[in-house]
């Protein structure tokens, strides 16, 4: 399943018009909130108004009744303010004595005369300080002043369905209202963004759709009148002509490492085709001396036949390794054989030993290409042959297992030192000074998927260069 | 049903009384002064309007109508001299028959009688007033005879007074009340006047629906019209009387009487009131 990606993950022209529709519903949820909750505060002064009233009609209009103990007199003040009363809000009216005993209420079934008020008054609250509280009825309770003195209490119950009700339409509205505003608003702001971000859009995707090789930005394409995105994409086409040309100059750069490597191999192989040459020319000599004696003839024939099959071996294993027409072959023991001769004058030279050991079959040398291999493990061995030094030991070990060849180069050098390290195994800048074959190595083994690692072992330096074969599973 | 409504007369809303006859304690020579309760009355402005037409009508003079919340009032101001005659209670005038005598008798579907009635509400499980001790009990006025005078006398034959049999006991001060209390469950029960429940199930059916009669008294003598005894012979108390009895005689007087639900207003006589006499006794004696 694919996995939803994160906020951060996404373009930032999606990004920065959902962030400005998040801002705008954040900002109508806090309007909404705003209104509602001076709705609140409206209802809650109505309502307490309404209390407040009620309770000071009421103490004025009952005062000697209730001094009096005239029950008739409360009920009927009661019962004709209650049906007087507007909006019905007044569901219930209780009236009490200063002892607490109800003397009478408008509806008397709910309250009896002479019942205690205590348990009716209960969650009841100052005429001043009731508030909805989602409630659909609300008690009030407030002391019976007449001339001064407290006689009595009256305990009101309000019936505020109705604020409740114009409380959730008024929410559903400002909800509705609010979430089409704020859909309009940040589609609005969508298109407004996206517009103002399409420049950058374009570069994001020159970039992303570059694959290595950053394209430029058309003059059509660039904003006139933003100089700052402007300037930025005028700069972004300079960088790409610089990408470009750097990677030209490292793609020669590797050409050319590739008759560096045989230029290092020169003069080894100058020895090599020089030492044959003297006895291929003591050989004719003697053919010119002794051409009447075919045996004398026939030997030197068969010693000149020796020495030019050599110089042709070593003459074509140059060639192989600078002909351009083998790109796309596939590695063959062949190859490695011709290693094995351009590195031997090398070895010879210093007076070396080479241990070579190949065990890798036709079959698995055939999955992997040719050229780069070629290249990498020439390039190896030469770095490996100079670091040994004279009468020291190099060798190449190649194995093949779990669809993977790796190559051992190791010698009994000191071992690499940090910039040829970084070379070979970070992806860093260049150091300052020395050359890119061992760049070009790492570069190589990249490219064909591979890896390599470095470790010392008792005097013996070891670069393990890993390549998957070609047409293989990963397991 | 409008007229109806003004044709019904009921125990009233307090707070508007002192409206109603502001030149009560008006001293000198002025209009006759006729003075009503609101126990028994309404204070429907049509009622006494029309009442007051008929009565300037049948006296040839001008009439006012002085209201007074309770019969203690309203005899108090007999007494004094206040007012020259009187719409009361046969009870009160029993109380005071020797200061006053009889200028006439309402009649009510052919009799000069009514009857007091028990109510409880109309879910109420009671079905006598022996069921109701312990309970809130609403009377009218406490010189009422079908509003207190009745159930107080009932409850003296057994040897107890209302305020032990009842739980407490209120004055509501007009049989309108008295249905409003019972109905709206203040009280439990309530002793009010047959005449005017009859007549409020007319007008107002959904107040008294709330209530049920599980008791109705004798018949009694019908609340009359009296005027103070060393008075009785000035001529304006006789043409008052005259004009009382002449009311069905002339349209004012239809009138009045329509909206009161009365068939006419006979002179009346003290036999009528022989049964509120003979509860009289047994309160007195309990």
């Amino acid at each position: 399943m694919r996995s939803v990606p994160r906020f951060r993950d996404l373009p930032v022209t999606l990004r920065v018009p959902l962030v400005t529709a998040g801002l705008m519903v954040l900002l109508g949820f806090l309007a909404s909130q705003s209104v509602l909750v001076t709705l609140g505060r409206v209802q809650d002064a109505r309502l307490s108004e309404t209390a407040r009233l009620h309770v000071e009609g009421l103490s004025v209009a009952l005062g000697p009744s209730v001094l009096r103990q005239d029950v008739w007199e409360v009920y009927d003040i009661l019962d004709r303010a209650h049906s007087a009363f507007d909006g019905q809000r007044l569901l219930l009216s209780i009236v009490a004595d200063e002892r607490g005993r109800i003397l009478a209420a408008t509806d008397p079934r709910r309250a009896p005369i002479g019942q205690e008020v205590a348990t009716l008054k209960a969650e009841a609250v100052s005429p001043d300080r009731v508030r909805m509280t989602g409630d659909p009825t609300l008690r009030v309770v407030s002391p019976l002043l007449f001339q001064g003195r407290e006689i009595g209490q009256i305990v009101t119950e309000l019936d505020v369905t109705d604020l409740l009700a114009e409380r959730r339409n008024v929410s559903m509205w400002l909800l509705l209202g609010n979430a089409v505003a704020t859909a309009l608003l940040a589609f609005g702001g969508w298109l407004a963004v996206a517009r103002i971000l399409r420049p950058l859009g374009t570069l994001v995707l020159a970039m992303d759709d570059s694959k290595g090789a950053p394209r430029p930005i058309a003059k059509a394409d660039i904003p006139s009148a933003d100089p700052g995105l402007s300037r930025l994409i005028h700069t972004y086409n300079r960088m790409t002509t610089a990408v470009e040309s750097r990677a030209e100059a490292e793609r020669r750069l590797a050409e050319r490492e590739r008759f560096v490597s045989l230029g290092r191999l020169s003069s080894s192989l100058a020895h090599e085709v020089n030492n044959p040459l003297g006895g291929l020319l003591n050989a004719a000599d003697t053919i010119l001396c002794y051409a009447d004696r075919p045996d004398v003839v026939r030997q030197s024939a068969r010693l000149m036949q020796r020495g030019l099959s050599h110089l042709r071996d070593v003459t074509r294993a140059i060639l192989d390794q600078n002909r351009l027409d083998r790109v796309g072959q596939t590695l063959r023991p062949e190859d490695l054989e011709d290693l094995k001769l351009l590195f031997e004058p090398e070895v010879a030279r210093r007076h070396q030993t080479l241990i070579w050991q190949v065990d890798a079959g036709l079959a698995e040398l055939a999955r992997l290409p040719a050229g780069p291999v070629r290249q990498v493990v020439l390039n190896l061995l030469l770095n490996a042959g100079a670091a040994a030094g004279p009468a020291g030991r190099v060798g190449l070990g190649v194995v093949a297992a779990h669809d993977r060849l790796t190559f051992d180069i190791t010698d009994s050098g000191p071992g690499l030192g940090q910039a040829d390290l970084d070379r070979l195994l970070a992806s860093g800048p260049l150091p300052p000074g020395g050359g890119v074959g061992l760049r070009l190595v790492r570069d190589l083994v990249s490219g064909l998927g591979g890896e390599i690692r470095h470790h010392r072992q008792g005097g013996t330096t070891c670069v393990r260069v890993t390549l998957p074969m070609q047409g293989a599973t990963d397991a | 049903m409008k007229s109806t409504r003004r044709a019904v007369l009921f125990g009233a809303a307090v707070l508007a009384a002192p409206r109603v006859g502001t030149r009560a304690f008006a001293q000198g020579p002025g209009p006759f002064r006729f003075a009503l309760t609101p126990v028994f009355l309404d204070n429907d402005a049509a009622v006494i309007a029309a009442l007051r037409l008929a009565l300037a009508h049948g006296m040839g003079q001008d009439i006012e109508l002085v209201q007074r919340r309770t019969y203690q009032e309203i005899s108090g101001a007999l007494l004094d001299g206040s007012v020259d005659a009187a719409w009361t209670c046969g009870y009160p005038y029993l109380q005071h028959r020797s200061e006053l005598s009889l200028l006439g008798v309402p009649v009510w579907r052919g009799r000069p009688l009514y009857q007091s009635y028990l109510l409880v509400g109309k879910d109420d499980p009671a079905l006598a007033l022996s069921d109701l001790r312990g309970a809130a009990h609403a009377f009218s006025d406490p010189d009422s005879n079908s509003g207190f005078l009745v159930t107080a006398s009932d409850l003296a034959r057994d040897g107890q007074t209302p305020e032990q049999f009842f739980s407490r006991v209120i004055f509501t001060y007009g049989h309108r009340n008295v249905v409003r209390s019972v109905a709206g469950g203040l009280t439990r029960s309530g002793s009010v006047d047959g005449y005017v429940w009859e007549a409020l199930s007319v007008a107002e059916p959904a107040l008294t629906a709330q209530t049920r009669v599980i008791a109705r008294s004798e018949w009694l003598g019908f609340p009359p019209m009296v005027a103070r005894t060393d008075r009785r012979n000035l001529p304006s108390v006789k043409a008052c009387q005259t004009a009382l009895l002449g009311m069905s005689g002339n349209a004012p007087g239809k009138a009045a009487l329509r909206l009161l639900s009365l068939d006419r207003i006979d002179p009346g006589e003290d036999a009528l009131f022989a049964g509120i006499a003979a509860r009289m006794a047994v309160l007195a004696k309990g």
